[in-house]
């Protein structure tokens, strides 16, 4: 049921939405010259439902926002900021590789990379952090995003208290029980594993 | 049904051969103290089990391992090993060690190395190497000076053959006191040998004897 002042129609990518002399371009959408005139339009960049935001009252410009939702993306995705759980898929010299599969309380619908520094794995004595003493492959981490990082994976860090392994897996094979900031207690076979064990709770 | 075993059994089983399933020690029963566990031994709750056939060793005060002889290496901490440089990378040198996977030589870990004279080893160059840190799941870590920093006869071997054997024999020609074949051979010629605890030798000779047919004698007869 269209509100009144907005229309919900489906947009192409390349379908002109107005000009530029009367609408701002927002997300989904861009500025061109139309065809070989010099006058710029406003054009859909993806395929959506078209929104009109109207601006503020105090804005110098005056022009309505226009922006396309596409009606594809409902996944979420890493914002710089946001914290992930992220399963350690590869543990190296200097960093860490892990796969992001919550952001913040909902599932991610593709898969993400991120990458876990030496320098971003605590707070304190930086460059004396040993990967293998902080993670293992196959642990969940709690992490926050730092940045987008390069075209592979996401930058992530774990320098926070609450932040860091939140469930592994022993040798044995059993999850294993967190007893201080450093390390994790097999319920079996009593053997303590050392870990960036995030702090759980109030 | 049988008893259980007392504190002494596991002296029982102390340089015997075990096949894996065989519980060595009962936690239960004995007090409370530290005990190691090399390669071959699992923990299962309060019972110690193999897991690889072989012979059990022990060494005091309190560190018991399995050791056999196989084609294949599993690298460990501490181990000199003959590696081949697969490729050169702007931080590290890969090598091969016959491991599961390549290992890391940093540039900078050869005595008095620094930026400036980083050795150039091509592909294909054998390397007489000590393993740093070698953590499952993660690729080793090599280096070229011993603990102290000194370069103690690590680097590129040059001319020579290089020949492969198993991790046993290895192992056997490292022995002290020094092997027979070693000694007997020394006495009739000089040669100089680099032995890696992966399974691979090289040697040189400083004139044309072949070598490698005595050694794979002593291979096929001893492993």
């Amino acid at each position: 049921m269209p509100e009144e002042g907005e229309k919900e129609e489906m947009v192409t990518p390349g379908e002109v939405l107005g000009k530029a002399a009367d609408l701002k371009a927002g997300k989904g959408a861009y500025v061109a010259p139309y065809r070989s005139s010099e006058i710029p339009y406003v054009f859909s960049s993806l395929t959506g439902l078209r929104h009109t935001l109207t601006p503020p009252s105090d804005s110098p410009d005056q022009r309505p926002t226009v922006e396309v939702i596409g009606h594809k993306a409902r996944g979420a995705v890493p914002e710089a900021g946001s914290v992930v759980i992220a399963r350690v898929t590869k543990v190296m010299a200097k960093t860490a590789s892990a796969d992001i599969m919550c952001v913040g309380t909902k599932s991610v619908r593709e898969k993400f990379t991120g990458v876990i520094r030496q320098q971003d794995v605590r707070a304190t004595e930086i460059d004396k952090v040993d990967m293998h003493l902080s993670f293992r492959p196959g642990d969940i981490v709690r992490a926050v995003v730092l940045s987008l990082g390069d075209a592979r994976a996401y930058y992530l860090s774990t320098a926070k208290n609450e932040l860091g392994v939140v469930s592994a897996n022993s040798t044995a094979g059993e999850t294993m029980v967190p007893i201080s900031w450093m390390e994790m207690q097999c319920p079996l076979t009593r053997q303590i594993e050392q870990r960036k064990v995030a702090k759980v709770g109030s | 049904m049988e008893t259980k075993p007392s504190n002494g059994s596991p002296a029982k089983f102390v340089d015997q051969l075990v096949v894996p399933g065989d519980v060595i020690l009962d936690l239960s029963t004995m007090a409370e103290q530290t005990i190691k566990l090399g390669g071959g031994l699992r923990q299962d709750c309060d019972a110690i089990s193999v897991i690889k056939a072989g012979i059990l060793r022990f060494s005091k005060p309190n560190k018991y391992w399995v050791e056999s002889s196989q084609k294949r290496y599993v690298p460990c901490a501490e181990d000199s090993v003959l590696g081949i440089v697969v490729d050169c990378k702007p931080d590290n040198f890969l090598v091969d060690i016959k491991g599961p996977s390549v290992a890391f030589l940093p540039v900078l870990a050869f005595e008095g190395g620094t930026r400036r004279n980083i050795p150039r080893f091509e592909a294909g160059t054998l390397i007489y190497v000590r393993v740093v840190k070698a953590n499952p799941g993660m690729n080793p870590e090599l280096s070229c000076v011993d603990a102290t920093g000194k370069a103690a006869q690590y680097g590129a071997l040059k001319e020579g053959l290089m020949f492969e054997c198993s991790t046993g024999l290895s192992r056997m020609l490292l022995s002290s006191p020094t092997c027979p074949v070693l000694e007997t051979l020394g006495k009739k010629l000089p040669f100089e040998i680099a032995v890696g605890l992966n399974g691979r030798v090289w040697v040189m000779f400083f004139c044309c004897i072949l070598f490698v047919t005595s050694v794979n004698l002593w291979d096929s007869v001893w492993t």
